[in-house]
C-alpha cells in the first residue's frame, strides 16, 4: 500500500476503484390482485388440480392457487410472465443502499485526501438512462447500461456473465458493490455468481463498509450467527443487505448541471463477447410456472363510533380469549 | 440417486440449519417413490475435531461426513464438495437458508456445471429408476427430473422451477427454520475423502492467502426476539413518521407486545433495522400480531402469516392488509392502539370501565 489512504487492493497507487451493479425494476406494490392474477392466467393454465404444484406441504407457501406453464402453438413453452411493462421503476431497495454506502465510502476518503473512483452499471433499456444520470450527477465518474433487450428476469447465469465480463474488460475494479438480491426472482445468487466467475471472495448481507486508515475495508454484515465485522483485502465482491443506510442522496440542480454533458455509456452485450441468446438457452433453472399465493384471511370488520369503541370491541371479540389462554 | 444435506458447523448456526434441513426432508422433498428410500448423508464442516461428535447428533440423515473447513468460507467449502458433485456421486445438494447455504450452493453449481435454486419452499423429483434399493447410487438418472417452487415477485407470487442440470443444489427457504425436532437415527461418520488440498491454505489460518481476516462477532442475535414473540405488534409506513412510530412502540410496550416495523419504516430510519420483519428481517409466529399503518405487501405478509391471528389497524379500507387479517379496524391506527393499550395493562388485565 503506498499510503495512508491508499485502500486499493493490488497494491498499486491509486483511488479505489469502485463498481456498483444496480437493478431497476417493477414497482410490484403498484400491482392490484387482479394484475397478479391475470399474470397467473397468461402464464399458463389454470385448474391444473393439485393441492401444491410438488406435492409437498410447505410451511412458506401454504395456500395457493397453482397455475400451469402454458402450452403454445408451436408446443413449445411460453415463459411465464407478470405483465409489468406499464409499471413505473424503481430502484431495487439493497442496490439503492449500495450506490449510497459507495458515495459515503468516496466522501469518508475525500477527507482523508485519497479519494474512490465510482462507477455504476445496469442492464436494461432505456428506463434506466435517468437513474444513470442521476448517478453522474451525484458524483459517480462513469454510469453505464449493458444493452440488452432479452428478459433476463429469472436468468441469474446471463446476468452474472454480463457483469463479471464488463468487469474483466471494461471497467476494472477493486470492489464490485451490489444489492444482495432484487426482483421478480429474488433468488439473490447473482453476487456468489459474479464472485466465483471473478475468482473473488464475497461477503453478503452486507450493513457497513468503512475505510481503513492502513488499507482495505472493515465490512460489517449480518449472519446467522449475528452481527459480524471483517476486514477486507484485495479485490471483493460485496453483496448489500439490510443497511441502515437505505436512501440514495437526491442531487441538487447545481450538480446536475455540472455534469450535465457526462454521457451514459451505452454497452452492447456483443461487445463484451457475449451471446445473450445463446447464454439464455444454457440457463441451467428455468422457470416453468406462477402461482397466485392466497393470503386471504376471513377480514371480519370491527365497527364503532370511536377509536375507544373500536379497540374496546377489538379486545372483547377477538383478542382477550387469546391473549389470556396459557 | 444420492442426496446430500450441508450444515456449517463451523458456527452456531448449526443446530438451525440441522432442524431446518431435517423438517424439509421428511415435509419437503416428495417424489415418485417414498422418498425415505432415498439414499443420503449429511456434511457437516467443522474447524475442529473436538466440535464433532456433537455435531454428528444434528444430522438429519444416519449417514454423516465431517469436513474440516475454515470458518466462514462457502466458497472454499464448495470446493470440497467438487469431487462428489462431479464424479455424480451425489445428485442433490440441499443447503439451509441463508448466505451461507446460498454462497455455497450457488458456488458448487457454477463449479460442477449444475442447477443452483435458493429460496425452495418444496421440491419433487420423479423419473428417478426404482433400483434396489430406490434411487441407488450409479442408476440411471437420465429420465430424473427435480422440479421445486420459490417465492418470487417479492413474494406476491410463487415460481415453480426445474432444475436442468445435475448436480441439483438448492437452498431451502427460511420458512423451514424452526421446524420440529426429529428423532435422530443412529449416525455412521463416513471418512472425509471428500476434502481437497484447496481448502487447505485457509484452514491452516494462513491470512496471506485469506482475503478475509479479522472476523470479529460483534453482536449475537437478540435474546427474545421477534422470531419468538407471543403478541406482536407492527408498524407500517402509514404510522405517519418517527413520533408516530414511537407512539406504537410505547403502545406495544405497554401492553407487553413485542415491537416491529416493516421495510418502509427502517428505510426512512423511523425505526432501528433489527426491529424489521419481513421477507429481509424476522419471520414471527405470534399467537396475535397487530398490524398498524401498513399495507401488508407480501415481503411483510412473509414475516407475520404464521400469526394465529392478524389483526389490521388502517385507516385505508383499501389496503391490502384488510383482505389477509382476521380482524380488520379501519380508523386511525395510532388512535386505536394507544386506546387498546390503555385497556390493558402490562401484566394483561384489562381495565374496568
Amino acid at each position: 500500500m503506498s499510503g495512508a489512504d491508499d485502500t486499493r487492493a493490488s497494491g498499486s497507487p491509486g483511488p479505489l476503484r469502485v463498481l456498483v451493479s444496480f437493478k431497476v425494476t417493477p414497482d410490484f406494490e403498484a400491482l392490484r390482485p387482479a394484475d397478479w392474477a391475470a399474470g397467473a392466467v397468461e402464464a399458463g393454465t389454470p385448474g391444473a388440480g393439485a393441492a401444491s404444484a410438488t406435492g409437498a406441504s410447505s410451511p412458506g407457501a401454504s395456500a395457493t392457487a397453482p397455475r400451469d406453464e402454458v402450452a403454445s402453438a408451436s408446443g413449445t413453452h411460453a415463459a411465464p410472465r407478470v405483465p409489468t411493462r406499464c409499471v413505473r421503476r424503481v430502484l431495487n431497495c439493497f442496490d439503492e443502499s449500495a450506490l449510497e454506502l459507495a458515495l459515503r465510502l468516496s466522501d469518508t476518503l475525500a477527507q482523508r485526501g485519497g479519494g474512490a473512483d465510482l462507477a455504476a452499471l445496469s442492464i436494461g433499456g432505456r428506463e434506466i438512462d435517468p437513474h444513470l444520470t442521476t448517478l453522474l450527477a451525484l458524483g459517480y465518474e462513469r454510469a453505464a447500461r449493458l444493452d440488452v433487450e432479452s428478459d433476463l428476469d429469472f436468468a441469474p447465469a446471463v446476468v452474472a456473465s454480463l457483469i463479471a465480463r464488463y468487469v474483466a474488460r471494461r471497467e476494472p475494479c477493486d470492489l464490485l458493490l451490489l444489492g444482495c438480491c432484487s426482483g421478480p426472482g429474488d433468488g439473490g445468487t447473482v453476487p456468489f455468481r459474479v464472485a466465483e466467475a471473478l475468482g473473488w471472495p464475497c461477503v453478503s448481507q452486507v450493513t457497513e463498509v468503512e475505510a481503513l486508515t492502513g488499507g482495505g475495508l472493515r465490512v460489517a454484515c449480518t449472519t446467522d450467527e449475528g452481527l459480524l465485522r471483517l476486514t477486507v483485502r484485495g479485490p471483493a465482491v460485496l453483496a448489500v443487505g439490510n443497511a441502515v443506510v437505505s436512501r440514495l442522496r437526491v442531487p441538487t440542480l447545481r450538480d446536475r448541471l455540472a455534469r450535465r454533458d457526462a454521457p451514459v455509456a451505452i454497452v452492447a452485450a456483443a461487445e463484451l463477447g457475449i451471446d445473450v441468446a445463446a447464454e439464455l438457452g444454457r440457463e441451467p433453472t428455468a422457470l416453468r410456472g406462477l402461482e397466485v399465493v392466497d393470503r386471504a384471511r376471513r377480514g371480519v370488520v370491527v365497527d364503532g363510533a370511536t377509536p375507544r369503541d373500536k379497540a374496546r370491541l377489538l379486545y372483547d371479540a377477538h383478542l382477550r380469549a387469546l391473549l389470556e389462554a396459557p | 440417486m444420492r442426496f446430500a444435506a450441508l450444515i456449517d458447523g463451523t458456527t452456531a448456526a448449526a443446530p438451525l440449519q440441522a432442524r431446518a434441513l431435517a423438517a424439509f426432508l421428511a415435509d419437503g422433498l416428495t417424489g415418485d417413490g417414498p422418498t425415505g428410500d432415498l439414499g443420503g448423508e449429511t456434511v457437516i464442516f467443522v474447524a475442529d475435531d473436538r466440535e464433532a461428535q456433537g455435531l454428528v447428533a444434528l444430522a438429519p440423515t444416519r449417514e454423516v461426513r465431517l469436513v474440516r473447513a475454515a470458518p466462514r468460507r462457502p466458497d472454499l467449502m464448495a470446493e470440497s464438495l467438487l469431487t462428489a458433485a462431479r464424479g455424480g456421486e451425489i445428485d442433490l445438494f440441499l443447503a439451509p437458508a441463508g448466505p451461507w447455504g446460498a454462497e455455497l450452493i450457488t458456488r458448487l453449481a457454477c463449479r460442477s456445471d449444475g442447477a443452483a435454486l435458493t429460496g425452495v419452499l418444496d421440491a419433487r423429483l420423479t423419473g428417478v429408476p426404482g433400483a434396489e434399493p430406490a434411487g441407488a447410487p450409479g442408476a440411471d438418472l437420465a429420465g430424473a427430473r427435480l422440479q421445486a417452487r420459490a417465492n418470487v415477485y417479492s413474494n406476491h407470487m410463487v415460481g415453480r422451477f426445474e432444475l436442468l442440470r445435475r448436480p441439483w443444489c438448492a437452498a431451502i427457504d427460511a420458512s423451514w427454520n424452526g421446524g420440529r425436532p426429529l428423532s435422530p437415527p443412529a449416525h455412521e461418520v463416513l471418512p472425509d475423502t471428500a476434502a481437497s488440498a484447496d481448502a487447505a491454505p485457509a484452514a491452516s489460518g494462513d491470512a496471506r492467502l485469506d482475503p478475509l481476516t479479522d472476523v470479529e462477532l460483534v453482536a449475537e442475535p437478540p435474546a427474545g426476539s421477534l422470531a419468538d414473540s407471543r403478541f406482536v405488534v407492527v408498524a407500517g409506513y402509514g404510522a405517519g413518521g418517527p413520533d408516530g412510530v414511537g407512539r406504537i412502540a410505547r403502545a406495544a410496550r405497554r401492553m407487553g407486545a413485542d415491537f416491529g416495523v416493516s421495510r418502509p419504516v427502517v428505510m426512512n430510519a423511523w425505526a432501528p433495522m433489527d426491529r424489521l420483519i419481513g421477507a429481509s428481517g424476522a419471520r414471527t409466529a405470534p399467537a396475535v400480531c397487530l398490524v398498524v399503518g401498513a399495507s401488508g405487501a407480501p415481503a411483510l405478509h412473509w414475516g407475520i402469516e404464521r400469526a394465529a391471528f392478524i389483526a389490521a389497524i388502517n385507516s385505508d379500507d383499501h389496503a391490502p392488509i384488510t383482505r389477509n387479517a382476521d380482524a380488520v379496524v379501519v380508523d386511525d391506527g395510532v388512535a386505536v392502539i394507544e386506546e387498546l393499550a390503555a385497556l390493558i395493562d402490562p401484566h394483561g388485565r384489562v381495565e374496568t370501565e
